[in-house]
């Protein structure tokens, strides 16, 4: 009785905006509609660590080292203390390499201090919250993602609107760039580009030192890490939407609409602003979503090369960290960051799918 | 067909000169001077002269004019630039020998790993895609497309450390890590990276296929072939494989880069001497020279892959030609 008046009531397209029809297709799809809350938890959680409140447990900045030391790798517990919930009698050998510390100094030393959510997860190598760096992790992720995707929506939407709209010249010059950046395998124009930009911002930090104290102030190397990833892969991940953006505009540059505005005599930024731009909107939204996964990938990928995150908490370096613990039975730090990047990837893949499927049907193929 | 292969091969010169200028851009506009990086900035100009001459980094950037109005057109073009493009690359800084010496001595151990990856890989993604296309709908294909959506969720890396995990301290088939002498030697140690990293690459491929399976599937020319009396079998293997082969093509190419990356990410962490190891090497020891070499290097093997698979459009459909 119920399915039929729900059908009817999707398929009316009209007294309903976009954005309300995508919001009730939405919550027609139980699994997007449950990745699409997972998302907005994320993001929730990367947007609360910026709170003065938790401070406590980081300052990212990292500008002063024993205000890092102290805050942000803050010592909880003792080393390698597994998840408290999991029962104690699981806990990892003593690593007999290192003898472990004697006397009451050090038992004091090692007090764990730490409440039972920081303890929640266990902790790391040097007895630090792994939970913490879960969460802060978070915002490391985001914010690649979102600066990254920003960066190279822009390139692509921008190139691909102006080689689709003007065609001739234009679009010769734009496609051989496009050809060109293509050619180059993704993850070695990023590497280059890494490469690159850590030699000059080595260069500029020895200038900094030699320069008389107080004149210049070197951004903290995990901005300067940030900074290289970002750019990185913003700068090379935006060839795939500028050739579809370039395919989509060729053909709505030839609609009545367009030709009627153009006819009209508004000047051409109007007309791709108001005109071009609203139309290829869809494609926009559904390569940030689909491209996020590969910036969130991508960040593991370089850390463990040892060319991304150094000196930032990030998932990336709980996984490196996890190369040798893993085989010595400490699982909990690397199953924490594996399990926030699998969730998040597949919300967003989920997300992603939905968001093609109702935008943009054709890019979908026969499913 | 001639003149489509002839028009494809003249389209690859400007796309590889682009890729010799982007690199070039790169390495020797961008960069900070190499001399100065690994002698520091206090090190004298004879001294950075010296080395400059060494590495070839003396010689000019583009074109030798003095030379070149004096008409002495060989040496006008003994340029850094013309050096590269013609890939006469120079030493290395770090290991003090030639470029691409370095990268002939490790490249067979990443081909050793990346082509069975490669071929077994293909293979089964396409046997899975072709299998599950006559369960549309049913548990087999629910079970196959949820798989490949949880495996491209998954980050590589987590899943290689869960194979040598599993397979190298738990279960002790393989070892763990590392890399032999002699080639049995060496099969036993390629053996793990070869199973996660297939493993790990499946995904994306046999969602991609299925979906190009189906696709093929409900066409007329199958429905034809099948009122004719053809075997579902047969128009499977003859039919349908033959016209799926184009997007398989497509998906080939662009799959080639994630190669690389793997041959870089598992090369680390299996300890396997391959050129992904020399690369990672060279960024950390600051060796632009051999950096640049691998980077142009491969992106022109890139960009000839690219030109071969175009031409095999052809053979597998020649109304490609036609444009």
């Amino acid at each position: 009785m119920d399915a039929p008046a729900k059908n009817t009531a999707l398929d009316d397209p009209i007294g309903r905006s976009r954005f309300g029809e995508l919001m009730l297709r939405l919550y027609r799809r139980p699994a997007a509609f449950i990745s699409a809350i997972i998302v907005a938890l994320y993001v929730i959680v990367g947007l609360l660590t910026f709170l003065p409140v938790f401070d406590r447990h980081a300052d990212l900045d990292g500008s002063d080292q024993l205000k890092k030391d102290g805050l942000i790798w803050q010592i909880v517990g003792k080393e390698y203390a597994p998840p408290s919930f999991v029962s104690s009698a699981a806990a990892p050998p003593e690593d007999p390499e290192l003898p472990p510390p004697t006397g009451a100094a050090a038992s004091a030393e090692r007090v764990p201090h730490g409440g039972p959510i920081d303890l929640l997860l266990g902790t790391d190598i040097l007895g630090r919250s792994v939970f913490w760096h879960v969460i802060y992790g978070t915002r490391v992720a985001l914010t690649i993602a979102v600066i990254a995707s920003a960066l190279s929506l822009t390139i692509g939407t921008v190139l691909g609107v102006l080689a689709g709209y003007f065609g001739g010249i234009v679009d010769a010059i734009i496609i051989w760039v496009v050809n060109t950046v293509s050619s180059v395998p993704w993850i070695l124009l990023t590497l280059a580009i890494i490469f690159v930009l850590r030699a000059s911002f080595q260069v500029a930090k020895s200038d900094a030192q030699d320069a008389p104290q107080g004149t210049t102030k070197a951004a903290p190397a995990g901005d300067r890490d940030l900074e290289a990833v970002i750019l990185a892969m913003g700068l090379t991940s935006w060839v795939g939407l500028c050739r579809l953006v370039r395919g989509e505009v060729l053909s709505i540059r030839e609609r009545d609409y367009v030709v009627a505005a153009r006819a009209m005599g508004l000047d051409t930024p109007r007309i791709l602003v108001r005109h071009i731009l609203p139309n290829i909107t869809h494609l926009i939204i559904i390569t940030f979503s689909l491209g996020a996964v590969d910036f969130v990938q991508a960040e593991v990928v370089l850390t463990l090369l040892g060319l991304g995150i150094s000196a930032k908490p990030s998932w990336g370096r709980m996984i490196d960290d996890a190369k040798l613990e893993l085989l010595r039975g400490v699982w909990w730090q690397f199953a924490a960051a594996t399990i926030a990047i699998f969730v998040l990837c597949l919300a967003l893949n989920l997300l992603g799918d939905f968001l093609r499927d109702v935008l943009d049907p054709r890019l979908r193929g026969a499913d | 067909m001639g003149a489509y292969i002839i028009r494809r091969i003249l389209w690859t010169i400007p796309t590889v000169l682009g890729v010799m200028l982007l690199t070039f851009a790169l390495f020797v506009v961008a960069l900070p001077d190499p001399a100065i990086t690994a002698l520091g900035k206090h090190s004298s100009p004879a001294v950075r002269k010296s080395y400059r001459e060494k590495y070839g980094l003396d010689k000019p950037a583009w074109l030798d004019f003095t030379a070149l109005k004096s008409g002495q057109i060989r040496k006008a073009f003994d340029s850094r630039f013309f050096r590269t493009l013609t890939f006469q690359f120079g030493k290395s800084s770090h290991y003090n020998r030639p470029v691409s010496e370095l990268f002939l001595a490790k490249a067979p151990i990443s081909l050793a790993i990346q082509g069975p990856v490669f071929v077994i890989e293909l293979g089964l993604q396409l046997l899975i895609a072709l299998y599950i296309s006559s369960w549309r709908g049913r548990w087999p294909d629910f079970v196959v497309t949820l798989l490949s959506v949880l495996g491209m969720s998954i980050p590589i890396v987590s899943l290689y450390l869960l194979g040598q995990w599993l397979f190298g301290a738990r279960l002790h088939w393989f070892p763990i890590a590392g890399w032999g002498v002699g080639f049995f030697n060496c099969i036993q140690y390629a053996a793990l990276p070869i199973l996660v990293s297939v493993f790990g690459g499946m995904g994306g491929g046999t969602r991609f296929y299925r979906t190009v399976v189906l696709e093929q599937l409900h066409s007329d020319y199958v429905r034809t072939a099948r009122s004719k009396g053809v075997s579902r079998h047969d128009a499977l293997l003859v039919h349908v494989l033959r016209n799926v082969l184009i997007p398989v093509l497509t998906n080939t190419v662009t799959a080639l880069p994630g190669l690389l990356m793997g041959a870089l990410v598992l090369e680390r962490m299996f300890q396997i001497p391959g050129a992904g190891g020399l690369l990672v090497e060279a960024i950390f020891n600051s060796d632009s020279a051999l950096v640049m070499a691998v980077t142009y290097f491969l992106a022109v093997v890139y960009c000839l892959l690219v030109l071969v698979t175009d031409i095999l459009y052809t053979l597998v459909d020649p109304r490609v030609s036609l444009y």
